[in-house]
């Protein structure tokens, strides 16, 4: 399983679909971040999934319920298109969580700059150990 | 820490960096319970529920299906309706929400010249409310690009070997469609309940690597060796 840091054409790729915009922070991520693929390569991890995807899937489907933010199916007819758009290249389950980040900002739920600001945070956090 | 008599404990590898995905999931789940969209304790609960489930109501649907035509002509028009009958809702397959991916179920059933196997090429789709998680190796590219080129050929590396007459058909999952596979009824099972042709049903048949044997039951009891050396009571 590749990463995207070795195809130029899919990171120089602009947005296809007019109805989708790349959000400046989830670019620098879909280029800069390491993928759960390549990570097992070099530390030479057999786990098929990152320790991360039992839990974005519990957040998918929270978001599904209570107030109903992202309804199931709205949020996976998204990801389809993200995942032919904007994140066409990504692996799995990577392209399913910016796909979802990208939704809630397009919808208003947070806003770029303030998941910006969480992901300085969070990294600070998790890297202070 | 005692060491062990036979060379030391050596630890699994682990990833050993914070990757730029792994904060971003927590940004967004930290950003989703700070705007009140859910719980932490929500949360929880649907990562606790991920982990739970399992291949038996599938199992049970199949063994239902082989006992009860009625059932059987439900399951193949509608597996979506004949899931619930064995308690497995797929609009809230949960208990307490709907599932993150919610879609059709179609039971594909094996008959003495048909044998279907279920894959997803493009990533890991499973039918997880009825079947559970997958298994390592449904997610692998090895299973999923060589499948549906070589079927024949996959199946016997599982041991499956399969007459020429029988045409094999390989379904491969979507992120709308989800599929589980209804093997045949197999001999010396004349007169078993429910219970017990459940038993026998086990996931990789559910996926169609495997065929059912009425000697090899999911939940049979595992082979106990003894101690090369055991401890020794004196009182």
């Amino acid at each position: 399983m590749g990463g995207t840091q070795d195809n130029p054409d899919i990171n120089d790729a602009k947005n296809t679909s007019s109805e989708y915009t790349s959000i400046a922070i989830l670019e620098r991520i879909r280029k800069r971040g390491r993928v759960w693929g390549d990570l097992c390569a070099q530390y030479g991890v057999e786990n098929p999934d990152p320790p991360w995807k039992v839990c974005l899937e519990g957040t998918c489907e929270a978001l599904a319920v209570q107030a109903c933010a992202l309804p199931t199916l709205e949020r996976r007819w998204a990801e389809d298109e993200l995942s032919e758009t904007l994140y066409q290249g990504v692996p799995f389950p990577e392209r399913q969580l910016l796909a979802l980040a990208h939704t809630l900002i397009q919808r208003g739920l947070f806003g770029e700059d303030e998941l910006a600001r969480r992901i300085e945070k969070v990294g600070e956090r998790l890297n202070s150990v | 820490m005692a060491k062990r008599d036979q060379g030391e404990h050596k630890a699994a590898p682990m990833v050993e960096e914070v990757s730029d995905f792994e904060i971003l999931e927590l940004a967004v789940r930290e950003l989703a319970i700070e705007k009140g969209l859910f719980t932490a304790d929500d949360h929880r609960h649907f990562t606790e529920f991920a982990h739970s489930i399992g291949p038996l109501p599938a199992a049970r649907l199949v063994a239902k299906a082989w006992l009860d035509p009625q059932f059987k002509k439900l399951a193949l028009e509608d597996g979506v309706a004949a899931s619930k009958e064995v308690g497995i809702d797929w609009l809230n397959p949960t208990g307490f929400g709907t599932p993150s991916d919610y879609t059709d179920l179609r039971v594909l059933e094996d008959t003495p010249t048909v044998k279907h196997v279920v894959v997803c090429t493009l990533c890991s789709c499973y039918p997880r409310p009825i079947l559970g998680h997958s298994p390592e190796w449904y997610r692998t590219p090895n299973y999923r690009r060589r499948i549906v080129r070589w079927p024949r050929q996959v199946l016997s590396e599982f041991g499956l070997q399969l007459p020429e007459n029988v045409e094999i058909r390989v379904e491969d999952s979507n992120q709308k469609c989800r599929f589980m596979v209804m093997p045949m009824r197999p001999e010396g099972t004349e007169g078993w309940s429910e219970e017990e042709l459940a038993a026998i049903v086990t996931r990789d048949c559910l996926i169609g690597v495997a065929v059912p044997h009425p000697e090899r039951k999911q939940n049979a009891a595992r082979p106990v060796h003894k101690a090369v050396h055991p401890v020794q009571h004196d009182h």
